[in-house]
């Protein structure tokens, strides 16, 4: 044994006689464990040497049974045991390993699936979040126009080509904008759509397109017109589906001021 | 002296590779070595017995880890069966049965007592000549942690001595039997 490891010398020789303890015992277990070669020699060989001590006992024989006992003992395990030190991959239980597989992939489909319809949900939400956000605003934007004092209530009447329709127009001059409010009007011919004109004088300036459900209902809120117009009637007409910027189908409903 | 271990090497690789017949060989050369020192560790038959079957079981399960870096196979399995043995005898102690005999009928079995002067001349008588010619004082030290798996604070404080000394008396006797042995020093 070297000088520099002379300090462990006491610690190898007890540890050898299995007496060493507290913390010198985790000091030299920390110390074999880095690997020391020499004082794991030198602990091997303290080993050696105090054999003596068993060696001169009287020798006692076990009875013959327990011989037996251990070869039974050890009987299930020399059936399985040769495959698996060899190659324990070959003694692996497959059909376990398969179903488990199975049962793992079905449990990530699960939570896959699980993932994705939580995710569309989320997106659902966030687009109806955002949808009432929108809606919210329109309202809050359309209460604030209705409750103008300026704001003045116009009632359409059908016309030959719609006698059962009837419209109310809240337009409010100051913010040259206003929501009309329609009934009964028929259905919108997929290729048409209603749209609305403010008449100044003899001049229908356009005001926005609009299509009415199965019931004949629409709410329509009118983009801002322009100004130096003075409206004193507004028309309804039914005309192509992009609109257009002279009246070209027939007049449905009119109102005056 | 001890015999060659090329035998038991050559017998614990084929066990290594489940041959029962090795295995049995292993069990027969060894079983007596290991069944005598758990009769003098337990001092009780069947903790002995327990401890052989358990210690062979363990020598199967384990034989593809020894190597001859480890030891002679004998170091190995006697090592296994110390082990054991002082877990089992530490295992009592917990259950505040002391190790030594007591008024347990299956614990007094054995005529032999590490305590009993009596006994340690009979245990002296069959011990080799170095081992004879270590000093009482020394010798006892040894047996207590060999046979009685007694760390060195509690032999220190068994037999109210120093713990200093407990160390000076294992070290010296094992010094004395390697010395006497003509085992060479790494």
């Amino acid at each position: 044994m070297s000088n520099e490891h002379e300090h462990w010398r006491e610690h190898g020789e007890i540890y050898a006689l299995g007496a060493l303890d507290g913390q010198e015992l985790k000091e030299f277990e920390a110390h074999l464990a880095s690997g020391c070669a020499i004082c794991e020699a030198y602990v091997r060989e303290t080993r050696e040497t105090l054999a003596v001590l068993h060696r001169s006992l009287r020798p006692d024989a076990p009875p013959l049974a327990i011989k037996s006992r251990i070869l039974d003992q050890i009987a299930p395990q020399a059936i399985v045991r040769p495959r698996q030190e060899k190659t324990p991959w070959l003694n692996w239980n497959w059909w376990g390993l398969g179903i488990a597989a199975v049962a793992t992939a079905a449990v990530a489909l699960v939570l896959i699936a699980n993932l994705t319809r939580t995710q569309s949900e989320l997106e659902k939400a966030k687009a109806q979040l955002a949808a009432l956000k929108i809606e919210s605003a329109q309202k809050d934007e359309l209460l604030q126009l209705l409750s103008s004092q300026d704001v003045r209530l116009i009632e359409l009447k059908g016309l030959e080509a719609a006698p059962a329709a009837r419209a109310k127009l809240f337009w409010n001059p100051g913010a040259r904008s206003g929501v009309l409010l329609i009934n009964g009007l028929p259905k919108t011919p997929t290729d048409k759509a209603y749209e609305l004109w403010g008449i100044a004088g003899t001049e229908p300036v356009p005001a926005g397109v609009f299509r009415v459900d199965d019931q004949g209902q629409a709410r329509f809120r009118m983009p801002v017109l322009g100004r130096g117009k003075n409206f004193d009637k507004f028309a309804v007409t039914l005309e192509p589906a992009a609109g257009v910027e002279k009246p070209s189908g027939p007049m449905v409903l009119l109102g005056s001021l | 002296m001890p015999a060659d271990p090329t035998i038991a090497i050559r017998l614990i690789r084929q066990v290594a590779n489940q041959d029962r017949d090795a295995f049995s060989q292993l069990y027969d050369r060894f079983s007596t070595l290991v069944f005598t020192l758990a009769m003098r560790m337990l001092r009780a038959r069947s903790d002995a017995e327990d401890l052989l079957q358990d210690v062979f079981v363990q020598v199967w399960r384990q034989a593809q880890n020894y190597s001859t870096e480890r030891g002679t196979p004998e170091a190995w399995i006697v090592n296994i069966a110390r082990s054991r043995a002082i877990d089992k005898i530490r295992s009592i102690r917990r259950m505040e049965k002391s190790f030594v005999l007591t008024d347990d009928p299956a614990r007094a079995e054995s005529s032999d007592n590490v305590e009993s002067s009596a006994a340690e001349s009979e245990a002296r008588m069959a011990m080799n000549s170095a081992l004879a010619n270590l000093p009482e004082t020394h010798r006892k030290v040894l047996e207590l942690a060999y046979f009685g798996g007694l760390t060195q604070t509690e032999i220190a404080t068994r037999l109210a001595e120093p713990l200093g000394t407990v160390k000076t008396r294992m070290r010296s006797a094992i010094q004395r039997l390697r010395e006497m042995l003509g085992a060479q020093v790494v």
